[in-house]
């Protein structure tokens, strides 16, 4: 079965245009796009402003997609990403507001701290065997129950519990609002440019180097990748390693926006994660797609929320559009031939 | 075969953490029974539904604190992990630990209405916060009113606006009961004012939510004079979706639940103009489980009253709103 998706995969470039997975997730954005230009909610849709704040809100789940396609590349799925994220978050918010910590070095400390939560769930898997779908969701739970653990169950805020039951003020830190605001005229969040530079550090590592093309290898063939001398462990070592990564990244913009840490923050993040994947055309088998589609997946999600929202949806036929429209999109693209 | 052991243990684990949290917290709160004692007359019950909200680790909190300035009585809290069957069990648990009073937030009527009622009658007086049980056996019920409150909030609003001006609404879980009742609360406090409700969505109290619907009113709107939101954070996250396109100075921002480190500190700071209280009752729950142990006659429900924080007022404690005080304030 597997090898037969290999053969496909490589038969497929002499193929037409349509058959690029890449032009059929184009097309999908392209749907959503027309439906937004048509429900334009009085104009909304074609002011500047309404573009630039989807792409600051779908940023952070879009960073959360970058670790999730590496993951999902090699046939595996990461359930952590949301918790990390919210684990990481109070984990800045309380070095950088609570103890004044300089984010250059609150951010590395907590960039670590999620690529170790990635690398043990990566661990987990790649050398105890366990099921991706099972010791990552024990991550998830593990991560959560660390976020509430560090913040003590409350939100990481400025005004700090003194122990007499007052409260002290603290400034918000200038990285929270450095990373919550937008440059070049305000015409770009800073938390775009970082799910940007996210995208371009994933672009590097599948298309430039040589653990990228291994990252496909795994995930179309394990057995075929092992026999061949490919690091197995060590590449699901990584890939896992890098979702943590990207989580915590994530996590920091999503404390930066907040203006503070908290412990329930990226709760279901997860999915839509896996649904940015998943609609930007990546095989959840393994071993097929790229992190173009993802930025296209990501596109797509954040332009379909977008609309929904500006055209004031409700709650129930929002969820029930989305589903339709997540599937008719992968329909599309399944329809090969 | 070594495969499926690991995978077994893994899923063991995974499942411990799930349902294993909650009892483990609890071991070292009944170690130190015995010496305590002496001194000790009574041993309360307190089971929280879930403690994923801050307004419920708020009212946690509440209950602690009233419980510490009284040596006579201790209490012993469990957390139902959201889940109905599990404060279910907790409450038989309390009861065949004899404790002498229960007090339960409960997460839904129709599951803890027989053991709460097994309580009653077996002679444990049960107090019952926030969220009620059906029928007459518990021995009393301590709640705020949301659609009060709402109502409250919309008539405020009126005043501020002068009788006219273009509103959003936040709402909450319009499929949970505080944010419906928040909801028509809202709309008959407002009810043949001149404002009009120019947009309104479902942020499901969550604030990245309400920061990204609120980008989508401002889209669509050039003239927004105030944002009333079913919760603290989602006033909050209008509020920087508002500041983020430089209009946070022509729009007020309304909010309920007044938690001390939420809402009240959002007031404090000018970033909005008023939060209505959403009381726990945390307080309350301890004077009157006082009473019932020491014989006195408590009413069978209590309506706690509502306080508005303004910048004004912040200070001072808030101000009661009109009407109804709770019987214990007076």
């Amino acid at each position: 079965m597997k090898a037969k998706s290999t053969l496909k995969r490589k038969s497929s470039p002499t193929t037409g245009w349509l058959q690029s997975p890449f032009i059929r997730a184009l097309a999908a954005l392209l749907f959503v796009l027309a439906l937004g230009a048509l429900f334009n909610a009085e104009g909304a849709f074609f002011k500047w402003n309404t573009h630039r704040d989807m792409f600051r809100h779908i940023s952070v789940f879009a960073i959360l997609a970058c670790g999730m396609t590496l993951v999902i590349i090699t046939a595996g799925i990461d359930l952590s990403v949301g918790s990390i994220l919210g684990f990481t978050a109070v984990l800045f918010s309380i070095f950088c507001i609570h103890q004044g910590w300089s984010p250059w070095i609150a951010a590395p400390v907590c960039i670590l701290a999620g690529a170790a939560c990635g690398a043990a769930s990566g661990g987990l898997v790649a050398r105890f065997k366990i099921q991706p779908f099972i010791a990552t969701l024990a991550m998830m739970v593990f991560a959560r129950g660390l976020a509430k653990w560090v913040s003590g169950g409350q939100k990481i805020s400025t005004a700090v519990l003194q122990p007499d039951g007052n409260y002290r003020y603290v400034e918000v830190p200038p990285i929270f609002n450095s990373l919550n605001s937008k440059i070049l005229n305000q015409n770009v969040a800073v938390v775009t440019l970082i799910f940007l530079a996210c995208i371009f550090i994933c672009w590097i590592i599948l298309a430039k180097l040589r653990w990228g093309r291994y990252i496909y290898a795994v995930g179309g063939n394990e057995e075929a990748a092992r026999l061949s001398g490919i690091p197995v462990t060590a590449i699901k070592l990584f890939a896992y390693g890098l979702s943590g990564l990207f989580s915590a990244v994530a996590g920091i913009c999503q404390a930066a926006q907040e203006l503070q840490g908290d412990p329930e923050a990226g709760m279901t993040y997860e999915l839509t994660a896996i649904a940015i994947v998943v609609i930007g055309g990546t095989n959840l088998m393994g071993g097929r797609g790229g992190i173009g589609l993802t930025f296209i997946g990501a596109m797509t999600i954040g332009y379909l929320e977008k609309i929904l929202s500006i055209n004031a949806v409700g709650e129930a036929s929002r969820l029930m559009l989305t589903g339709a429209i997540i599937i008719g999109a992968v329909l599309f693209q399944k329809a090969r031939k | 075969m070594k495969k499926r052991i690991i995978c077994a243990i893994g899923l063991f684990l995974a499942l411990d953490i799930f349902y294993g949290c909650g009892k483990r917290q609890e071991v070292p709160s009944t170690k130190d029974e015995s010496e305590e004692k002496v001194q000790l007359k009574w041993v309360i019950g307190m089971s929280q539904c879930n403690l994923g909200e801050p307004w419920r680790i708020q009212m946690n909190h509440d209950v602690k604190q009233a419980a510490e300035k009284y040596p006579e009585i201790k209490v012993i809290f469990k957390d139902a992990q959201n889940n109905s069957l599990k404060q279910r069990a907790q409450i038989e648990e309390f009861i065949s630990a004899e404790v002498d009073l229960i007090i339960v937030s409960p997460k839904e009527a129709a599951p803890l209405t027989q053991p709460v009622a097994a309580s009653y009658e077996r002679g444990i007086p049960v107090i019952v916060l926030d969220r009620r049980v059906m029928g007459d056996k518990y021995t009393c019920f301590i709640g705020a009113d949301n659609k009060k409150i709402g109502q409250a909030a919309g008539r405020w609003i009126v005043e501020r606006l002068n009788d006219k001006g273009k509103v959003v609404e936040l709402k909450g879980l319009m499929t949970s009961t505080p944010g419906q009742d928040r909801h028509t609360g809202f709309r008959e406090g407002i009810k043949g004012s001149g404002l009009e409700i120019v947009f309104e969505a479902d942020m499901k109290w969550l604030e990245p939510d309400a920061r990204r619907e609120m980008e989508s009113a401002l889209a669509r709107f050039d003239e927004i004079d105030l944002v009333y939101a079913h919760n603290d954070p989602g006033a909050h996250g209008a509020y920087l979706a508002a500041r983020a396109a430089g209009r946070e100075k022509d729009i007020i921002f309304v909010g309920i639940d007044a938690l001390p480190h939420e809402g009240q500190i959002y007031v404090k700071q000018g970033l909005m103009a008023a939060s209505f209280e959403y009381p726990t009752g945390g307080k309350e729950a301890i004077q009157i489980a006082l009473d019932i142990l020491n014989r006195k006659k408590v009413p069978k429900e209590i309506t706690l009253a509502s306080r508005v924080f303004t910048k004004e007022n912040i200070d001072r404690g808030g101000e009661w709103l009109e009407e109804e005080k709770s019987t214990l304030k007076s």
